[in-house]
């Protein structure tokens, strides 16, 4: 362990400061580029994410260039900078965690996009992680959501999505109000503790994604969950503020 | 030099009328608000980066856009075994390697340019890393400055990501970006003395500048090179070219350069490179003479074909330029970089403008 979260339960603050429901600070931009379809950067502390969306296009001249049954194909690319963490990494193009978070954000949108408008047809989501420090998944679906809606392409909700802990040790046993769920995760608490991702249907209570890769006993889960859909809530806030603040200047 | 591989979809009669306003005299360019030797306009910001130790974004107006993040990382210096006499690691209070004068080495600055849609192995983005570090390296003077000491160094990764689909040859984008990474960046201040193993001060606002301010006035602040594109359009020279032009170039240049802190002109050249123009894989046009269909004859051997084409060299049928340079021309180009108040010094002046501004 790198470090020892077991101090919060002497404040209850958490290791930025923060309180068990605070997010960290999110600022979102669309439209930052001007040769993309689509585009949007994201801050949610220091991860910060740049997403374009090219399409619905042709696909490319190879394979298929739609997806089956009438449906548009979505193509997610994630590249994560070498400069991104810590220490400079490289990752390359068939690493598996950036192709899962890829899967993850395909299978989310391709649930989300109304894609049987567009037949025969791709939407590419390019992903740039700039600066990890936690919520990555979280933060791409964010970025990728803004990047849709820039782009114009039709959805039936935001997908918004936030992380969860449970800050339950055993040690703390005693102390009822130190085993609360956290929100909204940096790069050193997503280490030590047991975490989800979730994502929701704009408003709604309706979890659209929801990656629990961590042990965490099973009565912890609900109350992780609710905290999450709790986060989402207010992501979607944030994200709507961004998109109808980028709208009031065209208004 | 490897050509480059995306191109513009113009027929060879656009691509005749495109090269003849732009070799008119005052040349015409694709955006006609511009003269020969301005820029594309942009937006640049620098320090965006929280985990990097410099980092720049610039933002063309046509989007393209380039993100620079650099890296400094501690390395140990491998110990090659030397035969006979070896001088000890040195504890003590000589200071003769202290100020690191050509110990530097070449692989201590390591160049990455990633280009959406190109693998890392693939020849754009290989050949446009290996040209900027050749300009950074050329002048030895940022190597020298990663050594710490006889055991470590400083290994500078410097991490070039291009945002958006390479709409123009983006060699002068990136090498701005870099320029301006590079003169954001900042080295932690050495605490440790002589050949120790390094420490370093945690206080960032004690960290020394990578290409430190000029104490004194009269002396240009040294620089990293930045690299100007030119193109040769018949007797015009046409600085910044975007995709469309660079497609009728006769030739283009890379120049690289840097402020001059002794010679009378505005910026002195650090490295030079011609660029396979991509107008060689333009199609050429067939002529009426050259079409049966128009009352011409279809030459019937390549040979003929050749030969007819050389008759048609300034007819005004778009036949792709065979490359190649006139001397005369190539000293007009680095006389209009290098000289005082020439393109090098305004763009360098410019992107210091951004960072003291």
């Amino acid at each position: 362990m790198p470090l020892d979260t077991s101090t919060y339960s002497l404040a209850l603050l958490r290791l930025d400061g923060r309180r068990w429901n605070e997010l960290r600070r999110t600022h979102a931009q669309i439209s930052t580029q001007a040769a993309a379809d689509g585009s949007s950067y994201l801050e949610m502390g220091n991860t910060k994410i740049l997403c374009s969306v090219t399409g619905p296009h042709e696909g490319r001249a190879s394979g298929q260039r739609g997806g089956a049954n009438g449906r548009a194909k979505m193509e997610v690319e994630i590249n994560s900078a070498a400069f991104s963490g810590t220490d400079r990494r490289k990752i390359g193009r068939g690493d598996k965690r950036t192709s899962e978070m890829e899967h993850c954000l395909r299978e989310a949108f391709g649930g989300v996009v109304l894609a049987h408008l567009y037949p025969h047809s791709t939407i590419t989501i390019n992903l740039n992680i700039l600066s990890q420090d936690g919520s990555l998944l979280a933060a791409c679906i964010n970025a990728a959501t803004l990047a849709l809606v820039d782009a114009g392409i039709p959805m039936t909700d935001y997908l918004v999505a936030c992380t969860a802990a449970s800050s339950a040790s055993a040690s703390a046993a005693d102390n009822a109000s130190a085993d609360d769920p956290l929100l909204d995760l940096n790069a050193l608490e997503e280490q030590e503790l047991p975490f989800l991702t979730v994502g929701c249907l704009g408003d709604s209570d309706k979890v659209a994604v929801c990656v629990l890769e961590t042990r965490v006993r099973m009565e912890r889960v609900e109350g992780m969950l609710a905290v999450g859909i709790e986060g989402c809530k207010r992501i979607k806030g944030i994200l709507d503020d961004v998109v109808k603040g980028y709208g009031k200047r065209f208004g | 030099m490897p050509p480059q591989a995306a191109l513009v979809n113009l027929s060879p009669a656009e691509l005749s009328f495109l090269r003849s306003t732009l070799s008119q005299t005052p040349p015409l360019r694709l955006d006609v608000t511009k003269g020969p030797r301005d820029f594309r306009s942009m937006r640049a910001e620098y320090d965006v980066l929280p985990s990097a130790n410099g980092s720049a974004r610039i933002a063309l107006e046509d989007g393209t856009e380039a993100l620079v993040g650099v890296k400094a990382e501690v390395e140990k210096t491998p110990q090659t075994p030397v035969l006979g006499e070896q001088d000890d690691v040195d504890m003590s209070n000589g200071d003769e390697h202290s100020d690191g004068k050509g110990q530097g080495q070449n692989a201590w600055v390591q160049v990455g340019v990633d280009v959406p849609g190109f693998r890392d192995d693939d020849a754009l983005p290989v050949f446009l890393a290996s040209m900027l570090a050749e300009s950074l390296l050329a002048s030895g003077e940022l190597k020298d400055r990663l050594y710490i000491n006889r055991r470590f160094h400083w290994k500078l990764y410097i991490d070039i990501l291009l945002l958006s689909p390479p709409l123009s040859y983006p060699l002068g984008l990136l090498s701005m970006t870099t320029h301006l990474a590079l003169l954001t960046t900042h080295i932690p201040s050495l605490k440790s003395e002589k050949d120790e193993d390094p420490l370093f001060d945690d206080d960032w606002d004690a960290a020394s500048p990578l290409y430190p301010k000029s104490t004194s006035k009269s002396s240009a602040r040294d620089k990293p090179p930045v690299i100007i594109l030119a193109i040769a359009v018949g007797p015009n020279i046409i600085f910044d070219p975007a995709k469309e032009e660079l497609a009728v170039a006769d030739a283009v240049l890379a120049i690289a350069c840097t402020t001059s802190s002794s010679s009378s002109t505005g910026a002195k050249i650090v490295s030079i490179r011609t660029i396979d123009p991509p107008s060689h894989l333009t199609p050429p046009a067939v002529p009426n003479s050259m079409n049966s269909a128009t009352g011409g004859t279809a030459p019937d051997s390549s040979a003929q074909a050749l030969t007819m084409r050389e008759m048609l060299a300034t007819s005004g049928v778009w036949t792709p330029p065979r490359g190649g340079m006139k001397r005369g021309l190539v000293s007009q180009v680095t006389k209009m970089v290098v000289e005082k108040g020439g393109v090098a010094e305004e763009i360098i002046g410019a992107l210091a403008g951004i960072e003291t501004g």
